[in-house]
Order: structure tokens, then C-alpha cells, then sequence
């Protein structure tokens, strides 16, 4: 009885923890899921972290819910996985347990100050080019007066 | 050679030929018909079995343009070999024998005929 | 193609040679001497070398200084062989045989002879063969192999010697040389240029031009071929590619008119290096620098695809159908006698006659030649009055040689090197009427004046006497005298001059002494094939519609047209003719194409297929028979086979490959050349080649070669560029 109580509970927490129907909406469609948790930090870009390794298995306990605004760029419907910094990603991916907030990480050159998107399937993308030189060089034809 | 056209001439001359199954036209349309039947009856399994992307009309519109196509044969011996033909393409297809490419080559329209004449070859290429 | 007056003509020799051995017994008694290779019986005449004498028994000695076209050196040792009864291992390459000799090429003592002297020459060589741009076809690496130890006893440093710099085109890493001197001899005895040399004894021998400067020679390149070893190598070649990866083709050169037998390999789709072919009758087995180095050319300023121009008078590129269309429009749009087409140096038999079978569709005979020659006269219409008629194997015939305004050395290097090598060896006397040019022989200059010309032919020229007491003389009349105003006149009397030495000499009917020096590879086959030599004709009636078959000498301009005429360029570089052209047809270049040339001796070969053309570009011919078939004229021939047969209609002689039609009617052509009613002009016999730096940038493919640019800056700044890295 107790565990169906529990059930309740948790779905009842779930549907109402979103700030009311409209958020509870915004964030199905967003993250295709209404699941709750513990807050453990916001970055500097507002993506905020959450855990809960109590109700759900290891691989599902830690997820972020993206900002909806990053570098001028609107992502409320167009996230990336890239948007998360490498801070949090440590921690996201349960590389380890101590979240940036209670041991920030030690600052590296290459780590990347401002994020910067993927480009992949965009048109900046890298297109891989040839770098021998021309078996031929064509005449280019001089340039009517 | 010419003992082989001698022969060949008088067996013109007499219309004997050695039929390869039927004897008539009648005939070698029932064989047509029965090879048609096998077909249309096997195309829902070539499908499912093929996972082709086509359904089921699909195939048996190919199936019958592919008969279509020959509806001009009349002489029984070229029927009958067709219907070999046919039926070895059916056998390998029930068999799978086949893979989904070869069946799949019925439907290929994309093929461009070689250029045959000086101009086009031409237009297309160095050394066609 | 049956090939019937080839066929009676090698029975022909078959007889004489049949009659040439009757006489043979009779020498035989005296001449000849019984050796022995191996213990097998063998009859060689007196003065054979052991080498010659084993190369006859099927022996292969091996060598390194010892080349069949130098002379013998003796200096590597590698050639030691037993004889038996003689003490010591003799120099087979130096060594004249004796009566009743045994020569022992794979006895104990031989073996170990070479052993021991490939040990020595390994003691100081560099063991970079991985590096090494001979590696793969370096005779010091095969014959090590067969014949070296496995193994080396010394343990001393390696030799080693300061790089030369001597010039743009031949790379020297000296450390690997051998001291073969072939290179010296080769600079000395074939291109007659004294550069190379040898410095110190011993071990410290050195190969080099002692003050640094560049190795001046048109031949120079071969140095590259004769040298056994890696020390002289190609510079621009240098470190591309190895010869298990290069596909060979055998070709023709058509850079020049001597039609130098080449071997191109390929690789890739692109031109590695061009290597000469042996053929006897033409190049022995030497190139010209322009014919092996100027290849770059191909990959440079090429046209790839059909150009129109568009209404800002910009050429764009277009398809074909585009280009080919226009084209068609135009010659439809316009009368017979409007379309003319002008041929350039270097257009193939092919599309010669195709394009002139267009235009005769097309009811016009405005079909010229970019080369000047003679047309008043017999004119083209007697072969004999065109063509180099002695051969060029001939020169080693003849006893004196007389030329009128040419300079072989650049015009026709190979042809030069033929007279050298006959001037060198069966005492030719070379007498020179023209410039004062450096041959790389003497010759008795008799001035440069067309007056005595007049002399000699009237036989009031001190030089007439050794003229008449010749046995059997040539004369070789260069194509650009022939291009002056007075081209006829100097045509006729070089023909009277040469038909009174032939009536003084009383040498045989088959001799001829009257020879034309071409330049470029196409002028021999336009004119069989009926071609009008000269623009003269177009300037003076301007077509509306002109067609250049890659004329890159630039002898129409714009300001010879009318403005609204329509040039179309069909070619492979854009050079002079693409820029003023309105439309651009990208062609094939000699190594992209099976075609016919004809040489200057009328001998017809073929270049074949080694790369496949660039871009859109396509085989001459098939474009024109395309230009045809849209024009509604369309040609009767699909294939090249088909335009061969063509070609056998019209003129037979351009199919018979590597065989050469004799002219005739010498007495004819010089009677109709007294008929020339024309004054000679007073100015001097000047080739328009005269120095190095002419020679090499003369047609539209070495004037795009980057190498041959630097050859250029190099022989007018004197100095040898930069050296080469590593």
C-alpha cells in the first residue's frame, strides 16, 4: 500500500512540479519527459542540472534541462548536446560525483571560455578538401577590357 | 557447312521443327498462364521475404509488364523458352538465390542506354 | 594497310645485301679470326673488341664506362674477363681479340675479378638507394646484385664530394659517381660542347666544369640516360616518381620536326618524364633538352573546356553542344569562300585532312599552313622540292655538306648531332651559307649574303671547286630562309646549286642532294596532304569566319580581319591564338592522342595514346567531325581507323608508318624553279634561332613549361639558378 502511495506521490509531484500545466507542458515537449529532482547547480549560461539517483537507475539520474537562451541564440525548441560546458560534463556523464558548484574545476587553457555551438550540418561545417596540388593547370582566359 | 544449311533449308521447307515442350500455340499459352499464376501467387512472399520497399500491386504490375513485354512472341518453341526463363527466375526468387538488388534491377529505370551514334558518344566522353 | 612498296623495297635490300655477302668470302680469308666464347667456336672480324666479340656469342659482359656511341675509356674495370693462357683478367670493352682465343666470361677467375672490382666501387658509393632518383634502373644496383660480393670488407669512411651545380635541368649528387667518364665523352664526342671534364687522381678524382656554370648543351639531358649510376639525374623529375610505377608508352615527338622516337611515361594521368626510344634512322637513342624536359608544359596553361565569349567580349566556359552549335551556325551562315582555316605547328595528319575535307564541303580552299614556304615554282606540288630528302641517316653518307640559312643546332638538334657525329667520324666538310652560328663543329663560312648564293650557283665562287670535286654532296636549305620575300628565288637557286654539284659529283640516281629543313612537326604532312604554305592568301582576302587549328605563331592578328569576323581557336594551350579568339575548342596534346606526323624527311609515324586528354578536351579530329556533322556536312568517318583510310586515299604514304615515300623529279622541280621570275633580296641569311635562349621556348607547349623558362633565365643570366635541395 505503502509503494502505491508512493506511485501517487511521486506522479502527483511530477505533474505539479513544473509550475502548473503550462510548464508542465513546455517541458514534456522540450525534454520528451516531466521527471523531478534534487537542483544541484545552473551554469553560467542558466542550463540547469538536476539529480536523482533514488528513483531512477544509474544512466537516468542526472539530466540537464537546456536554457533557452545561449550566445544570442534562441534554444528553446533547437538544443544540442554540445551547449553543456565541459565542467558540467564531467559530472553529467558520472565521470565523477563532485559537481562543479562544490569543487570548481581547476582552470585549463583549453578549455573553451565562451561555448561555441556545433556547426556540424550547418553550412560553416568542415568539409574535408584535397590539399595536393592541380595535375593540370587550366588557361584562364584574360579579362575583356 | 553447307551439308548443316542444306538441312536447315529442308527443314524450313517442311515446318518440322522439334517442339522443346508444346506441340501447339494453345500449349505453350497454358504453360504461359501457369508460369503467370506461379508468379502472381509468389510475389506477396518475394516481398515479405525480399523486404522489398514496393508492395504488393507494385510487384505484380512489374509481373506483368515483364509478360507484357514478350506478347508479341508467337512461334511455341520461343515461348517455351521463356517460360524456362521465367521459371528459372521464379525458382531463384522462391529460393533466394537471389539477393534484394537483383530483384530490385526489375525496377531500374535509372540505367542510361550507351551513346550508339558519333555525336553523342561525343558529348559524352573521351573514348566511348 | 597493306604495305606493298615497303614490302618490294625490303626484297630490294634483301637482293643487295644477298650481292653484299658474295663479296664477303673474299674479305673473310684475310679479316676475320676464330675466337672462342666459353669454348663455343665464333668468327669475328680483326680489330673486334673481346666485349663485341662475346655481345656476338649472346654473352652480355658487364660495363660501366663502355657506351656503343663513345669511345672506349677502359677506366671502371668492371668488364675483366679470363682469357685462357693469359695471365691476367683483361678489359674485355678495350682488349682487341686474337687468334684462337678461349674467353672465359663466368670462370672462377672472372667472377672473382668482378667481385673484387665491385667492392672497390662500392668501397666509396652511397648506400641511399631508397633515396636515389636511379633507383630501379641504376646498372651499378642491377650488377651488383648478379655480380657483387654479399657482403664488404672495409670499414673506412666513404668518400665524399661537393655537389655540383650545372644548370636547370640535370641534378648532381657527385658522391654517387663512379668516374665511368661517359658524361665527359658524351659532352665531348656527341654534343661538342668541351664543359665537362675531369679535375685530381685517384681518389680524388672529381667529374664537374671545374668553375661553377652551367652545362650549355642541347643535348645535355642525355647525360642523364648514359650515366650508370644516380649522380647525374633530372632535376625537374627529381623525387616524383620510380620507374616500377610508371606506365610506359612509345611515341613521337613533335616539338621539332625531326620526329624524335620518345617513351613516355605516365603516371597517373599525368606526364612524368619523356625518355628517347632507339631508332637509328632518326634519333640513334638521343633527345634534345626540348623534346625530354619541356613536358611540364603539358600541365600548364592547358584548355579544358569550350570557351564563347559572351556579350562583354569575356570568354566563359561553356558545354559543348554550346560551343559546337555556334561554331556550326557560323560556317552555315556565311559563303563558301568565306571560311578559311590556318594550320599550326604542331596539328596531326588526322585532323589536317579532316578539317580539309570540311572545308572543301563547305566549297571553300582557304586552307593554309602557319609556316611560309615557296609557292611560285614547282612550289609544294613536287615532294622532292620540301622534304629532307637525303634522310637524316644520309648525312653519314655524304662527303660534303653545304647549309644555306639554318642553324640545325636549335632548328634540328638530333639532325645537328647526325652531322656532327659524321664530321667527327668520315670527315665531312660542313660549309655554311647564313649567319655565323655556333655549331658544335667547324665549317667554312662563305658569308651571309644571298650574293653568294648567285655565285655558287653561277660558279664563280672560290668555293665552287671543292663543291664539284665532292663525291656526294647534300644541301640543306633551312625553312626560314625559304620565309623571306625571296623565298622562291632563294629556293630556286639553292636548287640549281644543288642540281650542278649532283651533275659534277656524277654520284648514282638514288643520291639527293637537295634538302628543306623543317621546324615544325606538322608542315610535312599539311603539304601532302595539300595544304597552301602561308597566310598571304588569307591576309589578302579576310575571311568572315577563320579557323585556327592550334596556330600559336601569331601570324594573323585581329587587325588582319574584318571586325565582325569570328575566330574559332581549336587547340590544347592558350598561347597567342586562344586569347583573340571568339570561340575555344579544347584539343588534345601530342602524348593524349593516337595521330599521325609526318617528319622533315617524309618519314610518317605516330604518337600514341599515354595520358587521356584534360578536362572536356578532346581528340582533334572528333571535334571537327562533330563541328561537321551539326554544320549538316558530316564527315564519312567514325574512327580513327576509318580517318586513316582517309588518309591513305589522299596521300598513301602518310599511313605506311616509319617508312619513308622517296621524292623524285629533282631535275623537274629545278627547271620549274628557273621559271621563278624573282630578284633575291640583298639582306643577310639570318635563322631566327641563333643562341641557346632561342631555343628553347618556340611553340605554344615549351612556351607554358616552367622548366623550360628556367633554362632560358639561366642561359641569358649566365648563371646555373639555384641548386638543388638535397
Amino acid at each position: 500500500m505503502a509503494g502505491y502511495l508512493h506511485v501517487v506521490r511521486r506522479a502527483l509531484g511530477q505533474l505539479g512540479g513544473h509550475g502548473g500545466v503550462k510548464g508542465l507542458l513546455v517541458q514534456f515537449f522540450r525534454a520528451n519527459d516531466v521527471k523531478t529532482g534534487a537542483l544541484i547547480g545552473v551554469d553560467k549560461y542558466g542550463n540547469k542540472y538536476f539529480e536523482d539517483s533514488k528513483n531512477y537507475f544509474f544512466g537516468r539520474h542526472r539530466w540537464v534541462l537546456y536554457t533557452t537562451e545561449m550566445n544570442g541564440k534562441n534554444t528553446m525548441w533547437e538544443v544540442d548536446g554540445s551547449m553543456v560546458p565541459a565542467e558540467w560534463h564531467c559530472w553529467l556523464h558520472s565521470m565523477t560525483d563532485n559537481p562543479p558548484t562544490t569543487h570548481p574545476p581547476e582552470p585549463k587553457k583549453f578549455l573553451a571560455q565562451v561555448h561555441q555551438f556545433n556547426v556540424s550540418g550547418s553550412s560553416k561545417q568542415y568539409v574535408p578538401f584535397p590539399t595536393t596540388s592541380k595535375k593540370i593547370h587550366e588557361w584562364v582566359p584574360p579579362k575583356a577590357q | 557447312m553447307a551439308s548443316t544449311a542444306a538441312t536447315r533449308a529442308a527443314a524450313g521447307a517442311s515446318k518440322v521443327v522439334k517442339p522443346i515442350f508444346s506441340r501447339d500455340l494453345g500449349e505453350a499459352k497454358r504453360r504461359v498462364r501457369e508460369l503467370y499464376r506461379a508468379w502472381y501467387r509468389e510475389i506477396p512472399s518475394t516481398v515479405a521475404l525480399f523486404q522489398l520497399d514496393i508492395n504488393v500491386r507494385t510487384g505484380r504490375d512489374k509481373v506483368r509488364e515483364m509478360f507484357d513485354k514478350n506478347k508479341h512472341v508467337n512461334d511455341p518453341r520461343v515461348i517455351d523458352m521463356l517460360v524456362i526463363k521465367g521459371k528459372m527466375e521464379l525458382q531463384e526468387t522462391i529460393h533466394v538465390w537471389k539477393q534484394k538488388t537483383h530483384i530490385m534491377r526489375f525496377f531500374n529505370e535509372s540505367e542510361e542506354p550507351r551513346p550508339k551514334d558519333f555525336l553523342s558518344k561525343f558529348y559524352s566522353g573521351h573514348n566511348p | 594497310m597493306l604495305r606493298l612498296p615497303s614490302v618490294g623495297r625490303a626484297l630490294a635490300s634483301a637482293v643487295k645485301s644477298s650481292m653484299a655477302l658474295n663479296t664477303v668470302p673474299v674479305r673473310a680469308a684475310s679479316n676475320m679470326v676464330e675466337v672462342f666464347v666459353d669454348g663455343k667456336s665464333l668468327e669475328v672480324e680483326t680489330g673486334t673488341t673481346v666485349l663485341q666479340a662475346c655481345e656476338k656469342a649472346g654473352v652480355q659482359i658487364p660495363r660501366f664506362c663502355y657506351h656503343e656511341r663513345l669511345s672506349v675509356a677502359g677506366n671502371c674495370r668492371m668488364c675483366l674477363v679470363e682469357i685462357e693462357r693469359v695471365v691476367k683478367p683483361v678489359a674485355a670493352c678495350a682488349m682487341p681479340v686474337m687468334k684462337g682465343w678461349n674467353i672465359l666470361t663466368n670462370s672462377e677467375k672472372t667472377r672473382k675479378a668482378r667481385e673484387g672490382v665491385m667492392e672497390f666501387l662500392l668501397a666509396n658509393h652511397p648506400l641511399d638507394c631508397p633515396i636515389c632518383d636511379q633507383g630501379g634502373e641504376c646498372d651499378l644496383q642491377d650488377q651488383s646484385m648478379q655480380f657483387g660480393s654479399d657482403r664488404s670488407r672495409f670499414t673506412e669512411g666513404k668518400r665524399a664530394v661537393e655537389d655540383k651545380n650545372i644548370g636547370p635541368l640535370i641534378k648532381t649528387i657527385m658522391t654517387r659517381c663512379i668516374q665511368c667518364t661517359r658524361c665527359v665523352r658524351f659532352a665531348s664526342e656527341i654534343a661538342g660542347v668541351e664543359d665537362l671534364g675531369t679535375t685530381g687522381r685517384g681518389n680524388n678524382l672529381q667529374i664537374g666544369t671545374y668553375v661553377e656554370k652551367m652545362f650549355m648543351s642541347e643535348l645535355s639531358g642525355n647525360v642523364i640516360d648514359i650515366c650508370p649510376v644516380g649522380a647525374l639525374t633530372s632535376k625537374p623529375y627529381a623525387f616524383t616518381s620510380r620507374p616500377w610505377e610508371t606506365r610506359k608508352t612509345e611515341s613521337i615527338d613533335v616539338l621539332d620536326a625531326v620526329g624524335s622516337n620518345i617513351l613516355v611515361s605516365t603516371r597517373g594521368g599525368e606526364v612524368m618524364r619523356v625518355m628517347p626510344r632507339l631508332n637509328e634512322d632518326i634519333n640513334e637513342e638521343w633527345i634534345s633538352d626540348k623534346t625530354r624536359f619541356a613536358y611540364d608544359g603539358l600541365k600548364r596553361q592547358r584548355l579544358t573546356q569550350p570557351m564563347v565569349k559572351d556579350d562583354a567580349g569575356q570568354l566563359t566556359p561553356t558545354t559543348w553542344e554550346d560551343a559546337l552549335t555556334r561554331v556550326a551556325g557560323a560556317l552555315q551562315s556565311v559563303q563558301g569562300n568565306e571560311v578559311a582555316a590556318i594550320a599550326g605547328g604542331m596539328a596531326d595528319a588526322e585532323t589536317l585532312v579532316s578539317l580539309k575535307d570540311l572545308l572543301n564541303r563547305l566549297d571553300s580552299e582557304n586552307l593554309c599552313t602557319e609556316e611560309v614556304f615557296p609557292m611560285s615554282g614547282a612550289g609544294t606540288d613536287l615532294r622532292s622540292n620540301y622534304l629532307l630528302n637525303s634522310r637524316i641517316a644520309g648525312i653519314e653518307e655524304c662527303d660534303l655538306l653545304l647549309l644555306v640559312g639554318t642553324n640545325p643546332r636549335y632548328e634540328a638538334p638530333l639532325f645537328n648531332a647526325r652531322i656532327r657525329k659524321s664530321w667527327l667520324h668520315n670527315e665531312l666538310r660542313v660549309a655554311m651559307v647564313g649567319h655565323n652560328v655556333d655549331l658544335s663543329f667547324t665549317y667554312d663560312h662563305l658569308g651571309e649574303e644571298t650574293s653568294v648564293l648567285k655565285e655558287l650557283a653561277n660558279g664563280t665562287h672560290p668555293f665552287c671547286e671543292v663543291l664539284s670535286a665532292a663525291k656526294r654532296p647534300v644541301v640543306v636549305v633551312g625553312s626560314s630562309a625559304l620565309q623571306r620575300e625571296d623565298g622562291a628565288a632563294i629556293l630556286s637557286v639553292v636548287s640549281s646549286i644543288a642540281q650542278n654539284a649532283r651533275t659534277s659529283s656524277g654520284v648514282e640516281e638514288g643520291w639527293k642532294v637537295l634538302n628543306v629543313l623543317h621546324r615544325v612537326a606538322s608542315q610535312v604532312a599539311a603539304l601532302d596532304l595539300g595544304y597552301k604554305a602561308g597566310v598571304d592568301a588569307i591576309r589578302a582576302n579576310p575571311p568572315k569566319v577563320l579557323f585556327l587549328l592550334g596556330a600559336d605563331a601569331g601570324c594573323i592578328t585581329r587587325a588582319d580581319l574584318p571586325k565582325d569576323s569570328l575566330i574559332i581557336y581549336q587547340g590544347h594551350h592558350g598561347d597567342v591564338g586562344a586569347p583573340m579568339a571568339d570561340i575555344v575548342l579544347p584539343g588534345a596534346a601530342y602524348t593524349e592522342k593516337n595521330a599521325t606526323y609526318v617528319n622533315t624527311e617524309g618519314r610518317s609515324q605516330h604518337t600514341r595514346l599515354a595520358v587521356s586528354a584534360p578536362g572536356m578536351a578532346r581528340e582533334d579530329w572528333k571535334i571537327i567531325r562533330a563541328v561537321s556533322e551539326l554544320t549538316g556536312v558530316a564527315l564519312p568517318y567514325d574512327s580513327v581507323e576509318e580517318v586513316r583510310s582517309r588518309l591513305a586515299e589522299v596521300s598513301p604514304n602518310l599511313v605506311r608508318y616509319d617508312d619513308v615515300e622517296e621524292a623524285n623529279y629533282f631535275k623537274q622541280a629545278n627547271e620549274l624553279a628557273q621559271a621563278v621570275n624573282q630578284e633575291l633580296i640583298a639582306s643577310p641569311l639570318v635563322p631566327p634561332q641563333l643562341s641557346a635562349k632561342d631555343f628553347y621556348m618556340t611553340d605554344s607547349i615549351s612556351r607554358a613549361s616552367q622548366t623550360m623558362a628556367k633554362c632560358v633565365k639561366a642561359v641569358t643570366e649566365g648563371s646555373v639558378g639555384e641548386p638543388s635541395v638535397c
